[in-house]
């Protein structure tokens, strides 16, 4: 290829897909950096409007914020984020690939159904769980409880029975996004593959393992990594089931954001807050280096 | 014979678990379904049952009487199809692209987007309204748009690509010998295969923008303006007069028309590669 | 692609100032935010269609308001005039230098016809940033069909006995939203302690805010572990509970409930002789610095026709709400009005929340130290100390 026509083809792939980029770059890349540029200011409730950069000083105070709490903050995080991911992907597959029997017929039904907390907007589901289910006075489980001779329980006040109960209702939550993505990427591969695989004589899991996860891998990858730092980020499934002022529950599980808006966020200092906002996404980059994003790696 | 009533047997187990699955799923959906229709003004109660014990539509005459909730819907509409629109019209040129030309640059951009959602974006309101603020586009819908498009667009652009991934070039190489131009390609061919993710992606657009609020709330002034879940959280939100058979009443009303939409995408879910046979 | 990305913000730049134009203002357009009900919306846009035909007067609801302020403050394309909000964020919007004194923008000693306890609440650093309209307090509530006229308890000692005999199989002799900051402020009141002083130390008295939690911890246990609103306001409502402390928002639904309700003084402290002291909240018309500016006669004109005292008569007659200015309680419909004069006698022990920035995080740090006592069986001593640093940290990061 020529010099200029390589600069052209380069200019068209950029033009084609500028919009995207630009769309990208204005809704997502600019308040990053703007919160980046904040975090070097001394912004807060007493200069609001008026701020002026002071550099570097709101990481060192910020520094402070990252104490035994954040730290143990921290491990939860990671532990919640592992537990949420593991089981969302076991049973999205399962379901997934039952969905996917031949001849049910149903099929079209079962999955509007499991669609149906998605529908929903995420603020109305948790108060729903928190409210329907797990009330101690009168959320249903402990309804059921009862009829079951049983005591009642406080669901959400120890940091283990909340932590489980928070994963229920981001399970509940993830799921059906996760269902749909999967069941999309089980329908795209050949079901050629796997009749010559049936003809080898290859046992259920032996085609999993071979035919169906390869395939699938690329297809779900982007889906299961955004899903991976959505989880990591989670605030309002935690936050408005356990901490919420004024309906706070006695459990002390949380996220690192939700540690974060409660030790930094609610001072109202944005320049703070922001050098925090900062640090969380630099140690998320650090994590996510580790580990290869699959699935970049296409043909 | 034998084969035939193994697979019915296991046909009806398969069904049966179904039926147990959604029951399960669907147990807080059902609950606010039976509040919807009860008379005794509480989300609460000590003695519940599925079955509303004093049967009443009263709350959804509420709903539709009481709150301005068809305004609310026709803007949820308006926003959620051009938001579902721009984002593919963007969208898939560039995933398309990023798919299928090799340029500098591309595997950055590729990994750094997807580096990007690890950005808590919690205090990421203060620069988008400073973003849109100039632009004259707080309290307009625009405004909002262009706020959709571009949180969702990242998601639009890796999902497709990674389906555009899996479609084999042999068919466009094909087309292409034949005279295609890479609009012709694209339109009558890739988009026709990669319907199911295509499908996937405005679905998943089209939710995001129905649920959202945050934005909605904040950047929208009066009640003229809401979304429906904008309008449905400012229910909730003044919850000392708040009924909650209303409330909930109104979830199941904002819920129904993505299930609705839903229920008829999914015929064009099915993969059109292996629905086809294209494959060569 | 850093190449790229400076293209594209340089892009957005110019799109952005070629679409910033000059903006004019109308001086006869007046915007009011508020997050009320609709009754109470209603009477005031009516009123001032009323009393101010010439002008252009709306009232827009606007979820979030205090969220919605903070970016839009001094943006006069953005923002409204006026908004009706609490107190107790007035410090923080002073602070950030949006608000108007309005003091000046009333007629001269107008001030002087309001309940004291109203001007004070809207007043920081010496300056009045608030015409009160009306305000709420928390009042003791009880159930006439279980708790008769005269088994009301007068100190918290007969309401611990009251809770003790009549708590158990599902029911309950009192309830209250106990781990949450706004509810047990009125006991470390009633012990003499405050959350933060007006100077923004946190917990000036800690023995006081100490005794206080591990005297109304029994209580607690003598409540539902939850400390939300909707548990407590649903046991109240279905008569599980015989009696409550809860604000006056509850007692249109008490009454739909059909549950014959009494309203009593709040009770006293044995150990102390004072009485559970509540916050309480003055709602009101906030002005915004450039409206002041930009238009001052038409923002002149809607303040002084909010202080007539018909505006305070009619939101008591609409939705119970308490007048801000004295003379409103001569009208013989709002001396009638048991709940109105209940808040009325209640304002005189009330305390206004501290409309300090610093109150802000105090909040969360309150139901911290509430709930690891109340609902995690934490020691008081150690749960305090624990809160205690916690907020001088955090106020020492609000700066």
């Amino acid at each position: 290829m020529t010099m200029k026509k390589r600069t052209k083809s380069i200019l068209k792939s950029y033009l084609v897909s500028g919009p995207s980029l630009l769309l990208i770059a204005l809704i997502v890349v600019f308040p990053i950096l703007y919160t980046f540029f904040i975090s070097l200011t001394n912004m807060s409730v007493y200069h609001w409007f008026d701020f002026t950069v002071i550099g570097l000083d709101n990481y060192w105070r910020a520094l402070f914020v990252f104490d035994s709490g954040f730290l143990s903050a921290l491990l939860a995080t990671v532990l919640w984020t592992a537990v949420n991911m593991v089981i969302q992907l076991v049973i999205a597959f399962v379901l997934a690939s039952l969905l996917n029997v031949k001849k049910l017929r149903l099929r079209k039904l079962y999955k509007t159904l499991l669609m149906f907390p998605w529908a929903m907007p995420g603020y109305v589901s948790i108060l729903l769980w928190k409210t329907g289910m797990f009330n101690s006075e009168f959320g249903l489980l402990n309804q059921w409880m009862e009829a079951l001779g049983h005591e009642a329980v406080r669901w959400l006040s120890t940091d283990v029975s909340a932590f489980i109960c928070c994963t229920v209702v981001n399970l509940w939550l993830a799921l059906p996004f996760m269902i749909m993505i999967m069941d999309g990427a089980l329908q795209s591969i050949d079901s050629s593959y796997y009749e010559s695989a049936l003809l080898d004589g290859a046992s259920w899991l032996e085609r999993t393992r071979y035919i169906t996860i390869p395939s699938i891998k690329p297809i779900i990858a982007p889906a299961v990594i955004i899903t991976v730092f959505t989880t990591f980020k989670q605030f309002d499934v935690v936050y408005l089931l356990t901490q919420q002022m004024g309906a706070r529950t006695g459990s002390n599980f949380h996220t690192i954001l939700t540690y974060a808006y409660e030790n930094a966020f609610v001072t109202n200092n944005y320049g703070y807050s922001s050098a925090i906002s900062i640090i969380i996404f630099l140690l998320m980059l650090a994590f996510s280096a580790r580990f290869k994003l699959a699935g970049e790696e296409t043909p | 014979m034998k084969k035939r009533t193994r697979e019915r047997i296991g046909l009806t187990a398969l069904n049966v678990f179904f039926i147990a699955v959604c029951f399960v799923t669907l147990i807080p959906i059902l609950y606010a379904l039976s509040v919807s229709f009860s008379g005794t003004n509480s989300l609460l109660s000590s003695d519940f049952s599925f079955i509303p014990r004093d049967f009443t539509l009263d709350n959804y005459i509420a709903v539709f009487t009481g709150e301005d909730i068809m305004t609310w819907f026709g803007n949820s509409i308006v926003l959620a199809a051009a938001t579902v629109a721009i984002s593919l019209l963007v969208s898939v040129p560039a995933a398309y692209c990023f798919s299928r030309r090799r340029f500098p640059g591309r595997k950055l951009v590729l990994r750094w987007l997807v580096l990007l959602n690890s950005f808590p974006a919690i205090l990421s309101m203060f620069a988008v309204y400073r973003l849109l603020q100039p632009m004259g586009l707080i309290n307009h819908r625009l405004g909002l748009i262009i706020v959709y498009t571009g949180t969702m667009a990242v998601f639009s652009l890796w999902n497709m690509k990674g389906y555009f991934d899996t479609i084999p070039l042999d068919i466009e190489e094909a087309a292409r010998i034949d005279g295609a131009t890479d609009l012709q390609v694209v339109t009558r061919i890739v988009m026709p295969l990669a319907k199911p993710s295509v499908i996937v992606t405005a679905l998943m657009v089209l939710i995001y923008v129905w649920n959202e609020y945050i934005y909605a709330t904040t950047f929208m002034t009066g009640e003229a303006n809401y979304t429906l879940a904008a309008g449905l959280y400012a229910l909730q939100a003044t919850e000392m007069s708040g009924s909650w058979p209303i409330f909930a009443a109104a979830s199941i009303v904002v819920s129904l028309p993505v299930l609705i939409i839903f229920f008829l995408c999914q015929k064009h879910m099915t993969s059109g590669l292996t629905a086809g046979g294209v494959k060569g | 692609m850093k190449k790229l990305l400076s293209l594209l913000l340089a892009a957005t730049m110019v799109f952005a100032l070629s679409a910033c134009g000059a903006q004019e203002v109308d001086t006869d357009s007046i915007v009011i935010w508020h997050d009320k009900e609709d009754a109470v919306a209603e009477v005031l846009q009516n009123y001032l269609n009323e009393a101010l035909p010439e002008l252009n007067i709306t009232l827009e609801k606007k979820t979030s308001l205090t969220d919605s302020l903070k970016l839009v403050g001094n943006d006069p394309s953005s923002a409204p005039d006026m908004f009706i909000f609490a107190h107790d964020k007035i410090g923080v919007f002073a602070e950030m230098g949006i608000l108007a004194p309005i003091e000046e923008l009333l007629p001269e000693g107008e001030l002087a016809n309001y309940l004291e306890m109203t001007t004070e609440a809207a007043t920081y650093k010496g300056t009045v940033y608030q015409l009160p309209l009306y305000f709420e307090t928390l009042l003791f509530m009880y159930n006439r069909r279980y708790m008769t006229d005269d088994m009301v308890p007068s100190t918290t000692e007969e309401l611990y006995s009251y809770m003790e005999a009549n708590t158990g199989r599902d029911r309950y002799g009192f309830v209250e939203q106990h781990s949450t900051a706004y509810y047990s402020a009125a006991w470390i009141h009633g012990f003499g302690g405050e959350i933060i002083s007006a100077d923004g130390v946190p917990f000036p008295d800690a023995d006081a805010v100490k005794e206080a939690l591990r005297y109304h911890l029994k209580f607690v246990q003598l409540m539902p572990g939850e400390t939300e609103y909707s548990t407590v306001n649903t046991l109240f409502l279905e008569g599980k509970a015989d009696s409550t402390i809860g604000g006056p928002w509850m007692v249109p639904s008490a009454r739909d409930a059909g549950i014959d309700l009494g309203i009593a003084p709040m009770p006293t402290v044995d150990e102390t002789g004072e009485p559970l002291a509540p916050y309480s909240g003055v709602q009101g018309v906030h002005v915004l610095t450039f409206a002041a500016e930009d238009k001052p006669d038409s923002v002149k004109a809607v303040l002084e026709a909010l202080c007539a005292p018909e505006v305070g008569i009619e939101l008591a007659l609409a939705s119970g709400c308490a007048p801000a200015r004295a003379e409103c309680y001569d009208d013989e419909s709002v001396a009638n009005d048991e709940l109105v004069q209940a808040m009325r006698s209640t304002a005189e022990i009330a305390v206004p929340m501290p409309n300090i920035p610093e109150m802000d995080v105090m909040w969360t740090v309150m139901s911290t130290l509430l709930t690891d006592v109340n609902l995690s069986g934490r020691d008081v001593d150690e749960s305090f100390d624990s809160a205690l640093s916690n907020a001088e940290s955090l106020i020492a990061n609000m700066q």
